[in-house]
């Protein structure tokens, strides 16, 4: 049980720096695509789109995070809560995409 | 984009977001209504950039939580099966259901968001030994440092299937209207689940930003995330989100609790008056 604490605590410092630095880049792009905006229009937006992709990407890769931490941990039956996770959030995107 | 809109935008962001921090609520619930009533924006664009906001302070405030080793990561993950199939229903309806209707469910969720900030949460905690460890083989007990006294306290998860079953509807309704639903998530948490306050709290906001992610990738597919909307929206929140954080050591005080209440009402009755607008005068506020 030990060791499991230990790679608990692991998981949870992965999962805090990935979206602390995830954030900051995110939130990087999305700035810098508005500081060029005024300049060059078409540019500026299609940083800020980016950056806005990658905050909707973040807590998709968190769950990717813990998909693999599952796998690796051989805790197969969370491992396929969290694929199954993905795959709704996948099914969610395509339904958007199949209507608009 | 003028530069006057994004300046509001982003000032929207910022102050619903450290308000949310300090309150202990996503920002969606205070965007959508400013952003339709005040903005003129259209409904779906409003919630569009109220998801990323609500993405944006979930994965800004969520590592305190963390180190604090406070959220039940494995408890989230199993909730999220029931918050992002919600979630993807509540896309399907969101294109289906007329504004005005919209307009009275947000009024609804308002009030009871209003309900729910007069009333104070109980602590609910079974004693460990207690409940039928039915779900023992998912090993979901966990437990959390307290520090003054400095112990570990100990925790068990309580009918797990009342819990999925609210966590299916929050995520119904987060999708819809473009909020955390954490006014559904805290209640599910706190009262079937019976998770410690804190505990709740932290897991209740680790698990927001995936449901918003899973409604917002629909949302963006369908265009209905509008980058000069979103773009200001998001670094207010991020902005305003870490400022939350930091005032939030001091408890909100109940005049301040009282005063948003009050906000919560009157935007609760102009959203039902612009539901009931748009059916007389046949426009889109």
């Amino acid at each position: 049980m030990k060791a499991e604490a230990a790679l608990s605590l692991e998981l949870e410092q992965l999962l805090g720096k990935l979206l602390r630095y995830g954030t900051f880049v995110a939130s990087a792009v999305i700035a810098l695509g508005m500081a060029i905006f005024p300049i060059a229009r078409a540019a500026g937006t299609r940083a800020a789109t980016a950056g806005i992709v990658l905050f909707i990407l973040l807590p998709v890769l968190r769950i990717g995070a813990m998909l693999v931490f599952f796998l690796r941990t051989r805790d197969y039956r969370f491992g396929a809560i969290a694929a199954l996770v993905m795959l709704i959030i996948f099914t969610s995107f395509l339904v958007g995409a199949a209507e608009s | 984009m003028p530069i006057a809109l994004e300046a509001w935008l982003f000032a929207v962001a910022l102050g619903t977001s450290m308000l949310g921090g300090v309150l202990g609520m996503a920002s969606g619930i205070f965007i959508v209504p400013i952003l339709t009533m005040f903005g003129g924006l259209d409904i779906h664009t409003a919630i569009g950039a109220s998801l990323i906001s609500v993405i944006a302070c979930s994965c800004g405030s969520a590592a305190p939580f963390l180190r604090e080793r406070l959220t039940n990561i494995r408890l989230a993950i199993l909730l999220e099966t029931a918050t992002t199939s919600g979630a993807l229903c509540g896309v399907f309806l969101a294109g289906l259901i007329p504004t005005p209707y919209l307009f009275v469910i947000f009024a609804l969720i308002l009030l009871l968001s209003a309900q729910q900030m007069l009333g104070r949460r109980k602590e609910s905690l079974v004693p460990l030994g207690a409940g039928t460890g039915r779900w023992a083989a998912l090993r979901l007990d966990s437990s959390y440092p307290q520090r003054s006294p400095d112990r570990e306290v100990h925790y068990r998860v309580q009918r797990l299937p009342l819990g999925m079953t609210l966590m299916y509807g929050a995520g119904l309704i987060s999708a819809l209207l473009g909020i955390g639903s954490g006014v559904l998530k805290i209640p599910a948490m706190d009262t079937a689940l019976r998770l410690p306050i804190k505990v709740s709290s932290a897991t209740s906001n680790f698990m927001i930003g995936v449901t918003a992610a899973a409604s917002a990738a629909a949302y963006f597919a369908r265009g209905e995330v509008i980058t000069g909307v979103a773009a200001p929206i998001a670094l207010g929140s991020v902005v305003g989100s870490i400022l939350g954080a930091r005032i939030l050591m001091s408890v909100p005080n109940e005049k301040l609790r009282l005063m948003f209440v009050g906000i919560l009402l009157i935007l609760a009755v102009q959203m039902m008056l612009a539901a009931f607008g748009i059916n007389l005068i046949g426009h889109t506020p």
